[in-house]
């Protein structure tokens, strides 16, 4: 029994950690319906800005503590209120979209500030020995973060149950229109809802930090992780359940990393622990209980391309004219690599647009999928299957994981989909890849096919499979599929009335979706000879979903537009730094897109546009002046505005 | 307290459902709003408390234009609108309820009015709103009108699916926030009781004004067939 306790106590107090990061979570879900996947980031600037305060700029700690708790944590979380408002108003896949889009941009400007390698963080609470327990020593830091866990949970309790304010954000969860009837302002409570988030993040990231000993935006931004395994056992409801949650969730991780030690094949499964919580929770809790915050939009169809038929014909020849002639073209030179591995992500990027854009659902696996795609392509050519047919392989083998994500969180909804499958790469990155059954320690030779060793040759090759994987996608949008999947997209009830399963057509969708990002992979693990796990970071699968929703509606823009942001222009760029800031673009763009996901922005626009047109009539100041000495200050003044254009929404 | 919707449009998404509304809420008197289903009466009112943003038109309070207001904002000049269905948060106890309803600093003399004016929500103040009764929900929902006591009352079908005592109780309670000096405008399923206490009545048909005038100018027949929704 004794060997147990030093991981007893590790787990509890990173538990502890974990639950205030999921309290702030929760909070902030359930009064404003935006799950907040960047939670994790804002968990990491909170660290961030108290490593700079005490160890760069030499505070105290106290003073850098509350800095960052009282001043930091609200000043985010206000700017998130206003995010959470921009994404109130679109379907749930893009509310994900928009705040992975935060995560990418956050994560990119730390990394731009601080560097992405790890910094040696000074624990700051009192390391000597409280008591000790059965010999192990538990120290200050370990009891006064264990406290502070439970004073988080029991002052938020008694603010929920004592004060008004706590009561009104209680009301804003049940009905926001009738607490705005009964004088208080919704925005506002749920302004102090995030605040109170965002100080819970700031807080928990400082202590993990702390009991780190070191600082990683990369690990800090999985804060999100740990925490929705914490609030699932909250049901991601209960606040004060959060804190048990992430205790339980901290124990089981010590005490599994306790128990593989002596297993080197499952070692790494203790990271995994939040996922695999998250998992049996979508398994056993029932429906009922799991239903999404927030008012359900519906996605509105694109609208049909303005551009005449004839003259996107021209169009889409002279891209692909241009697309035959790229390996000639004076510009591409040496950068013709680039554009080979542009290439193998037009089947990425199709097969995300398919399952976000036509069917409504969400992937933050992708690149999970792909890196399955990649080992079975490397271990079949090990074996001499021939290319064309383990990469096949490589694509097939993506089908069992996607089945096994998409059945339990497809009978969800959404938000949770999205949970799942950001848990299920996480995993595969931290768990899987390591192991020999698929990247091991070192790296996995591939091979390209036979005579086409050559980038040029390779190109063609690249280029005729993503002509065929975007037709592919052209055929199964207007196929019978396709069109259960646009109802889908547009009214889930609608379709359950017409007695079409959907969530079959879901499963099925997000297979295909799952089977041709394999392919992608494949393709792409076979253009250096060998593939690793570094090539396959998780974050890139929240990446490409961030430029996918940056370029454009439709699925030739998703196979043009996407893979030249993401592999041609970051080649040209060449400078790190730039291609950092390049990423925090694409993650502040995504925000933006998914803000506009329903055409959002076009009120304040026509709003501006209303305001110039007044304004071309002459300086409008004067002429209000001059109207106010005719017949004084009065309604009367209106007119000067000329004719409202009617604001629709 | 004055309402006055002038030249007023308002619908949902691109949906018109109201057009050229213009009503006016005398000082403290009671209006009744009567009409077929469908026909806006909801609408008219959630317009008027600010829950929906007319898309044409001004609404003034006392003389001072509050178009655009929020609702919260509105309850501070005086209004209050006790919405269609059951106006409480269904998982905060009648007490947390009767918090939220009054004014901050205030609550405790908020909770003894409202128990004053129904004795039954004071047996029940630690129950869980959701758990009471149609008709002690509604009660609880009504405390509003007296406890924040406001000059201008919207009160939207706030009989419907109740027992007759308990409507009876309901009618006196409007009663005496009628004789407080508020402005009442009242959306009413019982034409005839609404009739009644009413000084003015407004039939909207399809989104329009129908008749405007006193209970007395206004003959059964009219009635009818603003209920059932043709044209008069
Ligand atoms: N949230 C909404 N979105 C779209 N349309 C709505 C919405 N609410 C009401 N409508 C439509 O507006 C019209 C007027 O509805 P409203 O609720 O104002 O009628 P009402 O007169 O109150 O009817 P009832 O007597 O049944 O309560 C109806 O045709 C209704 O379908
Ligand atoms: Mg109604």
């Amino acid at each position: 029994m004794n060997e147990y306790i030093p991981y007893i106590i590790f787990g509890v107090t990173s538990g502890a950690v974990f639950g205030i990061s999921a309290m702030g979570l929760v909070l902030t879900y359930k009064t404003s319906g935006v799950f907040n996947i960047a939670h994790g980031a804002v968990c990491a600037a909170g660290a961030y800005v108290f490593y700079s305060l005490r160890q760069q700029a030499d505070l105290p700690w106290p003073v850098a503590a509350a800095l960052v708790v009282c001043v930091f944590g609200p000043l985010m979380g206000i700017v998130l209120e206003r995010l959470a408002v921009a994404f109130s108003g679109v379907p749930t896949a893009f509310k994900i979209v928009g705040t992975v889009g935060l995560l990418v941009a956050l994560q990119s400007l730390i990394t731009l500030i601080y560097g992405s390698t790890s910094r040696v963080f000074d624990p700051f609470l009192p390391q000597g020995e409280a008591f000790s327990v059965s010999g192990t020593k538990v120290n200050y830091e370990q009891v006064i973060i264990l406290l502070l866990g439970f004073a988080a949970a029991g002052a938020l309790v008694t603010f929920f149950r004592l004060s008004r304010l706590g009561t009104a954000m209680r009301g804003v969860v049940d009905d926001p229109a009738l607490l705005d009837l009964t004088g208080d302002s919704p925005t506002r409570v749920r302004r102090y809802a995030w605040i109170i988030g965002s100080s819970f993040a700031a807080m928990s990231g400082v202590l993990f930090a702390s009991t780190q000993a070191q600082i990683d935006v990369n690990v800090l931004t999985l804060l999100v992780v740990q925490a929705f395994g914490a609030a699932t056992i909250a049901r991601f409801q209960s606040l004060p359940l959060c804190i048990v949650g992430g205790i339980v969730v901290g124990l089981l991780q010590k005490l599994v990393s306790k128990e593989i030690t002596a297993y080197p094949d499952l070692q790494g499964l203790d990271l995994a622990t939040p996922f695999i919580v998250l998992f049996i929770g979508l398994l056993v809790i029932p429906r009922r209980k799991l239903v999404e915050t927030g008012r359900q939009i519906r996605a509105k169809a694109v609208p049909p391309s303005r551009v005449p038929r004839p003259f996107r014909a021209a169009g889409y020849g002279t891209t692909l004219l241009v697309a035959l002639a790229i390996p000639q073209l004076w510009f591409v030179g040496a950068h013709l690599p680039a554009y080979n591995q542009a290439l193998t992500q037009v089947t990425l990027f199709v097969s995300l647009h398919l399952l976000v854009r036509t069917s409504g659902q969400i992937s933050l696996c992708h690149f999970g999928f792909a890196a399955i795609g990649a080992i079975g392509l490397g271990h079949m050519q090990g074996y001499g299957m021939p290319f064309a047919l383990a990469v096949i392989i490589g694509g097939l083998l993506c089908i069992p994981p996607a089945l096994l994500i998409a059945i339990p969180a497809i009978r969800l909804s959404g938000l949770y989909l999205a949970l799942a499958t950001l848990g299920f790469g996480i995993m595969l990155a931290q768990f899987c890849y390591g192991k020999s059954y698929m990247f091991g320690f070192g790296s996995l030779a591939t091979e390209r096919p036979a005579g086409f060793s050559d980038d040029e040759t390779y190109y063609y090759l690249l280029l005729g499979v993503a002509v065929a994987s975007v037709i592919a996608v052209l055929v199964i949008e207007r196929s019978r599929l396709g069109r259960v999947l646009r109802g889908l997209s547009d009214s889930p009830v609608a379709l359950q009335t017409l007695g079409l399963s959907v969530n079959v057509a879901r499963v099925i969708v997000f297979c295909i979706s799952g089977f041709m990002a394999g392919i992608s992979g494949a393709l792409y693990g076979s253009l250096f000879g060998s593939v690793s796990a570094s090539t396959f970071n998780y974050v890139n699968s929240l990446v490409i979903l961030a430029v996918l929703a940056i370029s454009g509606r439709r699925v030739m823009s998703a196979a043009i537009v996407a893979p030249v942001l993401l592999y041609v222009i970051p080649n040209y760029i060449g400078d790190p730094d730039m291609n950092t800031m390049l990423q925090m673009a694409f993650g502040l763009a995504a925000m933006f897109a998914a803000a506009n996901a329903q055409g959002g922005w076009d009120v304040p626009f026509t709003r501006l546009a209303e305001r110039s047109s007044d304004r071309l009539r002459g300086p409008a100041e004067a002429r209000l002046r001059r109207l106010e000495a005719h017949d004084g200050p009065s309604d009367k003044a209106q007119p000067v505005h000329g004719p409202r254009v009617p604001v629709t929404r | 307290m004055t309402l006055v919707l002038e030249n007023l449009a308002a619908g949902y998404g691109g949906t018109t459902v109201l057009r050229g509304i213009n009503l006016v809420v005398p000082p403290s008197s009671v209006v009744a709003l009567l009409g077929a289903n469908g026909a806006g009466k909801t609408t008219l009112l959630r317009v008027a408390s600010g829950l929906l943003k007319p898309s044409a038109g001004r609404i003034h309070l006392e003389g001072r234009d509050v178009t655009g207001s929020s609702p919260h904002q509105l309850v501070r000049r005086g209004v209050c609108h006790v919405p269609e269905g059951r106006g409480v948060f269904p998982s905060l106890t009648v007490r947390e309820n009767l918090v939220l309803q009054s004014v901050a600093g205030n609550e405790s003399d908020a909770i003894a009015r409202a128990v004053s004016a129904f004795p039954r929500l004071g047996e029940r103040l630690s129950q869980l709103a959701g758990t009471m009764s149609g008709g002690e929900q509604q009660m609880l929902a009504l405390a509003r009108a007296y406890i924040q006591s406001p000059r201008l009352i919207l009160l939207d079908e706030v009989s419907m699916g109740l027992a007759p005592k308990i409507v009876d109780e309901i009618f006196e309670f409007l009663a005496m926030l009628a004789q407080s000096g508020a402005s009442l405008l009242l959306v009413e399923q019982y034409v005839t009781r609404a009739l009644e206490v009413a000084d003015f009545v407004y039939l909207i048909n399809r989104g329009e004004i129908a008749f405007a005038g006193e209970p007395s100018e206004l003959d059964a027949a009219d009635v009818f067939k603003a209920y059932v929704g043709v044209g008069l």
